[in-house]
């Protein structure tokens, strides 16, 4: 099968700076794919060049097995939820969704009609004679996506689209977008710099660090087995251990990762590791306890409901050895 | 311990307190001389001028008549008159439509693509014109445009002359050369009025964000469809601003025409001679409305076709 989306050895370079840098990734039709990455990790560009605002230096991108080096983003069927939502404010909701299809030249009736289609799957039925201007975050949002998928893209292109909602509003988001993608059955193409949204959302991502990808695969791969200390810190802020200090816990003498979920503590005389408190940071449905140990700091879990040592005290670690994940690279 | 208030340091603070329990005060202090300004002496002296066409001149003294009558407004209409007003009208469209289709390239440039340096040198090449005096850039282009001057010189120079001569040979617009003709006194116009289409324009495209034309591509349109649905509705408001000030500076002067062109007269120049050597003044005032009323219909056209609507 064709790869929706492929990227091969694809750069970008802004002058000195090299924005994406001989990334490789393929996208299979019809998965919810993330791209994941701190501000400034080439993330945004490589959407930018899928939708074509941004031109590879080097490489060949392909949209279902075809080369689009020389489509302009207009030709190409893809569609994007912008993070600003670029909506028209010269133009109502219903003519904002009907855009697209008015530049190709749909007459007025079946163009409302669609526009009314899809504004009443976002759940915005009534709103089209509103003016952006007159709609929540929220709305707007709803707004652009009706925007892209009237136009029934092939891949829908999302970047940070929840990024301006505050956090209750985003949590109905993400459950509805990833509803809607299931049931249309379009790739989607997320970006964003929430590990936790990423994670919960896709089917497939990519961890980007300095225009690279760092690590491809399903968020339980990735969140289980980070590749690189960067992934293991940025996806779940891991514990990542030096590999003198894996090798004297009982690992292999490598970087490691360790979960902050799969540490437990204990009185500080019966286990190998012991450290003191140095730091609580309540979470609600746990607290991170940090401890500093011979070596490393490391974060430690609590559930709520279990006994919190004091600032300061001296605890002990424990873990099952098997959660200790070595990685590949530093 | 440290007090919780900070101790006060004269003046300064004094005034600061007041605005700060008083808001309105402050707001007083900023509005009241401009609406002065424009309420007194600007509303003001525009109501007097307005009064002034509702009298008559006697044809026989010469004296103002203080009488109610509409005789001034129907004399507007007489061949003679009316020409000046529909010269002036045509030219001051030609002179807009002229100066928006050049301003619109520049103030995209500079809107879209110019930044640091570049936005500098956009700027200074906009507002240098202006720092010279109008009546020194008029007599300048009179020569640049006069028969000798140095477009006729280039002209023939390379071989063009006939291009010119051909332009000069046009009826109505033409003339013995373009000093001497309307071609002449558009040019200057369009010359003199440019950057005050060019700011606004440039100011308005300015707040078109990048991703408004990226998101228009997206969803499949042209760059033609872009710009007629996208960009065009959003730089409106500009456009009509700098239109504003073209059509009106246009209609209103009369100076240009009285150097540079033939020697039919423009509304500016009417008003000029009837209220000085002819000594009409009612009539003068009668002219001078007829730009007023020509604006606020402009204007409530453009609003009706949305150019507003961005705002």
């Amino acid at each position: 099968m064709t790869a929706a989306v492929e990227f091969d050895s694809v750069s970008r370079h802004f002058g000195p700076v090299r924005a994406v840098d001989g990334v490789n990734l393929s996208v299979a039709e019809g998965t919810f794919f993330a791209m994941l990455g701190p501000s400034g990790s080439g993330k945004t560009t490589c959407l930018r060049l899928i939708s074509g605002f941004e031109k590879p230096t080097h490489g060949v991108i392909r949209i279902f097995g075809q080369d689009v080096s020389n489509t302009p983003p207009n030709r190409r069927n893809v569609n994007t939820v912008f993070q600003d939502y670029a909506l028209f404010p010269h133009l109502n909701v219903r003519e904002n969704v009907g855009y697209g299809l008015m530049v190709k030249g749909v007459g007025r009736a079946t163009r409302n009609a669609k526009a009314e289609e899809m504004l009443a799957l976002v759940k915005l039925d009534g709103f089209g004679e509103r003016k952006p201007a007159q709609l929540s975050g929220g709305q707007r949002q709803r707004v652009a996506l009706a925007r892209a998928l009237v136009n029934e893209p092939r891949v829908l292109l999302l970047d940070e689209p929840l990024g301006a909602l505050d956090l209750k509003l985003r949590e109905a988001m993400q459950d509805e977008l990833k509803a809607l993608q299931k049931r249309l059955g379009i790739t989607f193409v997320f970006v964003t710099h929430d590990q936790s949204e990423a994670l919960s959302m896709a089917d497939r991502l990519a961890v980007f660090n300095h225009g690279k990808i760092a690590q491809i695969g399903t968020p339980s791969e990735i969140y289980a087995r980070p590749r690189t200390r960067f992934v293991a810190d940025f996806v779940g802020s891991s514990n990542v251990l030096p590999p003198e200090l894996a090798q004297r816990l009982g690992g292999a003498q490598n970087w490691s990762s360790l979960r902050p979920e799969a540490l437990r503590l204990t009185a500080a005389d019966t286990t190998a590791l012991t450290g003191t408190v140095t730091g609580l940071r309540y979470l609600g449905a746990g607290t991170r306890v940090t401890v500093a140990v011979s070596g490393a700091e490391l974060g430690v879990l609590v559930p709520t409901g279990t006994p919190l040592p004091d600032q300061g005290a001296a605890v002990g670690i424990a873990f099952d050895t098997s959660d200790l994940h070595p990685m590949e690279e530093a | 311990m440290k007090s919780a208030l900070l101790p006060e340091r004269g003046a300064g603070d004094r005034m600061t307190a007041i605005f700060w329990r008083r808001p309105r005060v402050l707001l007083a202090l900023l509005i009241t001389p401009p609406l002065l300004w424009l309420g007194v002496v600007y509303i003001g002296s525009l109501a007097a001028l307005l009064l002034q066409s509702f009298y008559s001149i006697d044809e026989f003294s010469g004296l103002v008549v203080h009488e109610f009558t509409l005789k001034t407004y129907i004399e507007l209409l007489r061949p003679a008159n009316f020409d000046i007003i529909r010269r002036t009208l045509l030219m001051s469209a030609s002179v807009t439509l002229a100066s928006a289709v050049l301003a619109f390239p520049i103030a995209y440039y500079a809107a879209r693509y110019a930044t640091g340096r570049w936005k500098a040198v956009f700027y200074l090449g906009v507002m240098l014109p202006l720092w010279s005096s109008y009546l020194v850039k008029v007599y300048a282009w009179k020569l640049i445009l006069a028969k000798e001057g140095i477009i006729t010189w280039v002209a023939d120079g390379l071989g063009l002359g006939f291009l010119l001569d051909a332009a000069l040979a046009l009826p109505g617009v033409g003339g013995n050369s373009l000093s001497t003709s309307f071609l002449g006194t558009f040019i200057v116009f369009v010359y003199v009025w440019l950057p005050y289409m060019i700011l606004p324009m440039q100011a308005a495209l300015e707040r078109v964000p990048k991703s408004m034309l990226e998101a228009s591509a997206d969803l499949g349109a042209s760059s033609a469809q872009t710009f007629r649905t996208v960009i065009l509705p959003l730089a409106m408001p500009g456009v009509v601003a700098g239109s504003i000030f073209t059509f009106s500076l246009t209609m209103g002067d009369y100076i240009i025409p009285q150097i540079i062109g033939t020697s039919a007269r423009f509304i500016g120049l009417a008003v000029y001679q009837l209220q000085g050597t002819a000594g009409n003044l009612p009539l003068a005032a009668a002219f001078a409305v007829v730009p007023i009323i020509i604006m606020l219909i402009y204007l409530s056209l453009a609003k009706r076709a949305g150019a507003f609507d961005a705002l």
